[in-house]
C-alpha cells in the first residue's frame, strides 16, 4: 500500500501525445477510476505507473520516492489486463505462483499464499485448471488474484469488466471492491463505462486528449461538471446541450430571451440541463414531444421547444404522453448549468432565473 | 436448373483442383512410381529392363560378386546411412532449429529496425542462387592462403592454413547448408513470437519476471508447436537435400549422403552414373525412412494436436 503521486507526467509516442502533463495524488488505500473514451491516454498513465512505459516527462512519485527508472518487477504493483493476460500454458496455481517466483518466498509459504488468495476471490476448485478450461468471469478472479498475490502497493485494473456480460459484471463489480476494501489496497481502475466508474470508485479522474478534465467524488463530476467534455460524458442519457449567447443578462437562442441569474459577461455559452431534472408540469418551457424511447422502468422522451431539443425521462412503464404532443417542461431553474464556448469551462454562479 | 448447377461445380472442381492435382501427379506420385518400378529391374546405362530383380536390395546387403568392386557398394551404402544420419541430426540441431530459435528471440528483442536489419541479413544466403551460395563457401574454405578462412588464420592468429575440404568435410557441409537453413526458423518463430499478445509480456513484467524468465515461461511454451513443426519439416528436407553438398565438395566420398549417393549413381556426369536401377532402390529406401521418420516425429511431438486445431488463444 502507497501513497501515488504524479508530478506533470507526459508520455509521448513520437509527435502524438499520448498523456499531457498529468498531475495526479493519491491517498494510501484509495480507490480512484480514471474515465475517459477510447485513445484518451489512460490506459498510458497506467502503463507508466506499472513501469511498462517511461514517461518522456515528469516524475512518477512512490510514497515519496521517485521511482522513473525503477523497472517494473521492483515496483510492486498488480495489473489485471483487459485480456486478463493469464499463461496459456500454466495451471491457475501455477499462474498465482508465478509472480512469488521471483521474490524469496519460500515454496511451501507460496503455496499458502496462493492459497489464500485463491480463497478470497473465490476459485479454490479451479487450482489445477488451465485458462482455457474456465469461463470470463473465472479467468478474470484469477487474473485478480494474481495481480494481488504479492500484496501490491499499488493494484491497476485495465478495463477489467468489459468482456463480461452484464450479470457477470454487476456480480464481479462488488466483488472487486469487496476485496479492495478487505485488503485496503491503493487501486486504479480504468474505464470508459461510466457506471463502472462511478459504482466503484470514491474519486474518479475524467481523461479527455490526454489531459485530466476533472478530478472529484462521482456526484462532483455529475452535479458539478468542471468541462462540458465532463458533463456530457458523465451521465446516461447525457446531458441536454443547447448553444446560445448571454446577453444583456439574458440567455438568448435566436429571438427567446432567458432570464439569467449570476452576472457574466456577454459570450458564447452552452446550456447544460441533465434529462432527469427535466419534468413535464402545468407551467414551463412549451414544447412538442418529437420522440419516445421506452427504456423499460423509464421512458425517454424527446421534446422540440423553442430554444432547442430536451431529452428527458418519466418513471413509468407505459408513455403517458403521444407524440407531436404539446407539453410544458419544468426545471429547476438553479440546476442549469452554464459553459463558456470557447474554452468548454463552466462559468461558476451562473445559472437560469426562470425556465420557460 | 438442378443439372447446370451441379456441372458447374464440376467444372469448379476441375478449376480449383486441377491445377494442384496435376502437380502432384506429375512431380510427385508418378515419379514415386517409377522409381518403385525401376527400383526392382537391372536397369542401367543402356535404359533398358531386361528382368525384373531384387538385386539391387541384394548389394546393400550382400558383397556383389558379378561388380568390380561389388563390396564397396555395400559399404558405401551403409557409409551413406551414417553420413545422412550425421549430416541431418547436427544441421538441424545446431543451426535450423537452435540457432533459428537464437535469431528469433534476440531479432524480436532489439527494436524493430535493428531486428528487422539481421533478419534480412539471415535471408540473403537464401535469396542468392545456390551456385553463387555454393562458390562464396567453395572461396571461404580454399585450402590455400586465398581461402577467407586461412586468410583469418595465417594474418590474425599466425597459424598454418588448414584444408578443410579433408579436414572437416562433414562439418563444411552442416555449417553450409546450417546458414541457409537457420533462416527458415527465424522466419517461422519470429512470426510465432510476435502473435503472442502483448499482453502477456506486460503481465509478466509486471509479475517480477527478467528478460531470460520471460524468454523461459511465455515464449518458449508458445513456440511448442512452430519447434515441432520446424523439426519434422527439416529433417524431411535435409535428408533429401544434396545440391549444396554437391555443389561445395563435389561428388567427395567423404560427404556422400543418400540423397548424394543416389544421385551420382544415377544422373551426376561422368562419375560412375548410369547405374539407374541401383539408384532407385536407394531413393525407395530414402522414401521410406523418410515416411517412417515424418511418422515417428509426428507421434513424438504430437503433431496430431498441431494440425487439428488453431492453438491461438482469443480474446
Amino acid at each position: 500500500m502507497a501513497q501515488i503521486e504524479l508530478r506533470s507526467v507526459s508520455k509521448h509516442w513520437g509527435p502524438t501525445v499520448a498523456v499531457d502533463g498529468m498531475n495526479l495524488a493519491l491517498e494510501n488505500g484509495e480507490f480512484v477510476a480514471i474515465l475517459g473514451p477510447s485513445g484518451c491516454g489512460k490506459s498510458t498513465t497506467l502503463f507508466l505507473l506499472a513501469g511498462i512505459y517511461a514517461p518522456t516527462s515528469g516524475d512518477i512519485c512512490f510514497d515519496g520516492a521517485r521511482i522513473n527508472d525503477v523497472e517494473p518487477r521492483d515496483r510492486n504493483v498488480g495489473i489485471v489486463f483487459q485480456s486478463y493476460a493469464l499463461y496459456p500454458n500454466m495451471t491457475v496455481l501455477k499462474n498465482l505462483l508465478f509472480p512469488l517466483r521471483f521474490t524469496s518466498v519460500k515454496s511451501e509459504e507460496a503455496l499458502r499464499q496462493a492459497k489464500a488468495i485463491a480463497e478470497l476471490v473465490q476459485i479454490e476448485e479451479l487450482l489445477e485448471r488451465h485458462p482455457s478450461q474456465l469461463s470470463g468471469g473465472q479467468q478474470q478472479r484469477v487474473a485478480l488474484a494474481r495481480a494481488l498475490i504479492k500484496k501490491p502497493n499499488l493494484l491497476l485494473l485495465d478495463e477489467p469488466l468489459s468482456n463480461l456480460d452484464a450479470t457477470l459484471r454487476l456480480t464481479m463489480r462488488g466483488e472487486i471492491k469487496r476485496i479492495q476494501r478487505e485488503l485496503r489496497v491503493t487501486t486504479i481502475l480504468v474505464t470508459h463505462d461510466q457506471v463502472e466508474a462511478t459504482t466503484m470508485a470514491d474519486r474518479i479522474i475524467c481523461m479527455n486528449a490526454g489531459r485530466v478534465e476533472q478530478i472529484g467524488t462521482p456526484e462532483n463530476l455529475y452535479r458539478k461538471p468542471d468541462r462540458t467534455f465532463v458533463a456530457t460524458f458523465v451521465g446516461s442519457p447525457p446531458i441536454n446541450l443547447i448553444d446560445g449567447h448571454v446577453r444583456n443578462g439574458s440567455f438568448a437562442v435566436g429571438q427567446k430571451r432567458i432570464p439569467l441569474s449570476g452576472s457574466c459577461r456577454d459570450a458564447d455559452v452552452t446550456l447544460g440541463l441533465r434529462p432527469e431534472l427535466i419534468s413535464v408540469a402545468e407551467t414551463g418551457l412549451p414544447s412538442e414531444i418529437t420522440n419516445i424511447e421506452p427504456m423499460g422502468r423509464e421512458i425517454l422522451y424527446t421534446a422540440q421547444s423553442e430554444i432547442g431539443l430536451f431529452r428527458f425521462l418519466e418513471a413509468t412503464p407505459q408513455p403517458r404522453m403521444a407524440l407531436e404532443d404539446r407539453v410544458r417542461l419544468h426545471a429547476n431553474p438553479e440546476d442549469a448549468l452554464f459553459f463558456e464556448q470557447e474554452t468548454g469551462s463552466r462559468i461558476e454562479g451562473l445559472s437560469l432565473a426562470a425556465f420557460s | 436448373m438442378m443439372q447446370t448447377q451441379t456441372r458447374r461445380q464440376v467444372v469448379n472442381a476441375f478449376i480449383f483442383l486441377g491445377p494442384a492435382s496435376a502437380f502432384l501427379l506429375v512431380l510427385l506420385v508418378a515419379p514415386i512410381i517409377v522409381d518403385l518400378v525401376v527400383a526392382f529391374t537391372d536397369m542401367s546405362q543402356t535404359v533398358r529392363i531386361d528382368e525384373y530383380t531384387t538385386d539391387q536390395f541384394r548389394k546393400i546387403i550382400r558383397p556383389n560378386e558379378e561388380a568390380l568392386l561389388g563390396f564397396e557398394l555395400r559399404g558405401s551404402f551403409y557409409r551413406a546411412l551414417a553420413k545422412t544420419a550425421i549430416f541431418v541430426f547436427f544441421t538441424l540441431a545446431i543451426f535450423n532449429v537452435t540457432f533459428g530459435l537464437l535469431l528469433a528471440l534476440t531479432t524480436t528483442a532489439l527494436p524493430d529496425w535493428l531486428g528487422g536489419t539481421f533478419r534480412a541479413i539471415w535471408l540473403l544466403p537464401r535469396m542468392s542462387p545456390s551456385v553463387v551460395y555454393a562458390l562464396l563457401w567453395i572461396w571461404v574454405i580454399d585450402p590455400t592462403e586465398r581461402g577467407l578462412v586461412n586468410q583469418v588464420l595465417t594474418n590474425v592468429f599466425g597459424s598454418e592454413p588448414v584444408n578443410l575440404f579433408l579436414q572437416h568435410p562433414m562439418a563444411v557441409i552442416v555449417v553450409a547448408n546450417g546458414f541457409i537453413g537457420a533462416s527458415i526458423g527465424m522466419l517461422i518463430l519470429t512470426s510465432a513470437i510476435r502473435s503472442i499478445p502483448q499482453h502477456l509480456f506486460f503481465a509478466a513484467r509486471a509479475d517480477g519476471a527478467g528478460p531470460l524468465s520471460i524468454a523461459r515461461h511465455i515464449i518458449m511454451p508458445a513456440l511448442r508447436w512452430p519447434l515441432s513443426y520446424i523439426t519434422v519439416f527439416q529433417s524431411l528436407a535435409l535428408m533429401v537435400s544434396f545440391e549444396y553438398i554437391f555443389l561445395i565438395m563435389g561428388p567427395a566420398r567423404s560427404t556422400m549422403t543418400m540423397a548424394m549417393l543416389a544421385y551420382t549413381k544415377t544422373l551426376a556426369p561422368q562419375i560412375g552414373s548410369g547405374q539407374y536401377a541401383y539408384g532407385a532402390a536407394i531413393t525407395l529406401i530414402l522414401i521410406v525412412i523418410g515416411v517412417v521418420v515424418a511418422l515417428l516425429l509426428y507421434r513424438l511431438t504430437n503433431m496430431k494436436r498441431l494440425l487439428a486445431k488453431p492453438r491461438i488463444e482469443v480474446h
